[in-house]
């Protein structure tokens, strides 16, 4: 028997996909604000002047960094409910592993943009008797930013990406749903590449606002 | 009256002793010029006097109080002793009038409207009036010099050290931020000034002090300085320098 390839399939998964496409934004979106937070958080930690939220960070970071996220999923969502005995539904169990998993990054993102910042900037803002977390909002934060948002942008990209890994505990994401299409069709070669197609859309429409972005911001200061 | 006190003064980095010994103190109004070799530790003791080094030993008293003293609040030390740098250190996001401002209003609580008067009456002072809404990096070097000085001005400080705030910049900027460094000197302000520029030392100081290897090797008004240098070093170093 030939392979045919069946386009009508085809274009009537898109569509059944939009729901799974829901969670995978929500997923997306409050995991990495979340994680954002956290990245802010354990980011600035790194930079403590004190080793205790230094060492507190790097445990953080290393541990994250360190695993699979699959394994993450796992161990959240099947192994510490073993020990605390709640159950947390699948989808805050997805943006709590998006979170964290990201947050590990966004650490060291922050970290980095932070750290790139010429320390004449903080000496400045010290010599004119502003705190230390006064010239951190004020002077270095902003500056930082601006560098962390290409390396943001290309986690965001990877965190959608990785939302996929959490069909493994039941949360109906994009490639979750794309799978029950495909066991009631068996369309798997329409399905996965129209699931495939969804995905490149995203990350490329990202990857486009991103540059838009960053122009505008470029235009801004020099003017 | 004493506007700064240091007694004693030492400091090192890990092994390396950097300051071995410095005593001096600067009256209010005085204008010292302190002058050296490359790694002598100029910088090093005017960063001691707004703790931005912390030193290894000695007292540092700033308007009487001990910078190291645990009831000190350094934050309020540094609005009485301004610091102006050599890389100019102005914040690239803010305008020039956010840069002047910025000190007022997180630091002294000042409203919005009184920062903004009193940014735009110290910028005409350093001749940048026309360039409040501009960005740092549209300006000039020794624009950039002169911002940076209206914003520790900012602060209404007591003094103002300078660490060589012309090095960075082009021989014809030299001159306009001198100019300004006068017009203070003029006004009483006290000034500490790390430099290289030998007439500014000669016309505008009330003493001048040769820092070598960590001490202060002579400490004198300009004419003594200059015309007959009691210290070896400093003869050799004044001998290098008219060389150029
Ligand atoms: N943060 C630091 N860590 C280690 N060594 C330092 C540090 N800062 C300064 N030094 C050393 O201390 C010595 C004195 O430095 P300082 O910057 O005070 O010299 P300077 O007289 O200002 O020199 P220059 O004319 O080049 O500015 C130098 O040998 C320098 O290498
Ligand atoms: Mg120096």
């Amino acid at each position: 028997m030939e392979f045919q390839f069946d386009w009508p399939v085809f274009f009537e998964t898109i569509p059944m996909l939009m729901r799974g496409l829901k969670f995978t934004i929500i997923i997306t979106l409050g995991g990495l604000g979340a994680g954002f937070l956290l990245g802010a958080f354990f980011g600035l930690m790194k930079l403590a002047r004190h080793a205790i939220p230094r060492t507190l960070a790097i445990i953080y970071i290393e541990a994250i960094r360190g695993t699979p996220m699959l394994v993450q999923a796992m161990f959240l969502y099947y192994g510490l409910p073993m020990a605390l005995g709640l159950r947390i539904p699948p989808l805050t169990a997805g943006i709590i592993i998006i979170a964290v998993n990201s947050g590990a990054y966004i650490a060291e993102i922050v970290r980095g943009s932070v750290q790139s910042i010429d320390p004449g900037q903080a000496e400045a803002g010290r010599s004119i008797g502003l705190t230390r977390g006064k010239t951190m909002l004020y002077i270095i934060w902003p500056q930082a930013f601006k560098r962390m948002i290409p390396p943001l942008g290309n986690q965001f990209i990877i965190s959608l990406k990785d939302t996929s890994l959490l069909m493994v505990i039941g949360v109906g994401e994009l490639l979750r749903t794309g799978q029950e299409i495909v066991a009631v069709s068996y369309k798997a070669f329409e399905v996965y590449l129209a699931v495939a197609v969804v995905y490149l859309v995203m990350t490329l429409s990202i990857a486009r606002g991103l540059r838009i972005l960053e122009n505008h911001l470029e235009m801004k200061t020099k003017r | 009256m004493e506007m700064i006190k240091i007694i004693n003064l030492h400091k090192s980095y890990d092994q390396l002793e950097v300051i071995k010994g410095i005593d001096l103190e600067i009256k209010s109004g005085e204008v010292v010029c302190i002058i050296g070799p490359s790694g002598s530790g100029k910088s090093t003791v005017l960063r001691c006097i707004n703790r931005l080094e912390t030193p290894t030993s000695g007292h540092i008293i700033v308007d009487g109080k001990d910078i190291m003293a645990p009831e000190t609040d350094i934050n309020h030390v540094r609005t009485e002793a301004g610091m102006v740098f050599q890389q100019f250190n102005l914040f690239p996001h803010m305008t020039v009038l956010d840069n002047v401002t910025l000190g007022p209003i997180k630091v002294r609580n000042m409203g919005k409207t009184d920062a903004e008067e009193l940014g735009h009456s110290l910028l005409k002072k350093v001749g940048l009036a026309d360039k409040a809404k501009n960005y740092p990096e549209q300006l000039s070097g020794g624009q950039k010099q002169r911002v940076a000085i209206a914003r520790s001005l900012s602060l209404k400080p007591k003094v103002i050290l300078f660490d060589e705030p012309t090095s960075a910049l082009d021989p014809e900027l030299v001159g306009e931020v001198l100019e300004v460094m006068k017009q203070l000197a003029a006004e009483g302000m006290t000034m500490v000034v790390v430099t290289h520029e030998m007439g500014f030392a000669r016309d505008v100081a009330d003493r001048v002090i040769f820092i070598d290897q960590g001490i202060i090797q002579e400490d004198n008004c300009p004419e003594q300085f200059f015309s007959s240098p009691k210290n070896k070093r400093l003869q050799d170093f004044l001998g290098k320098v008219a060389e150029h």
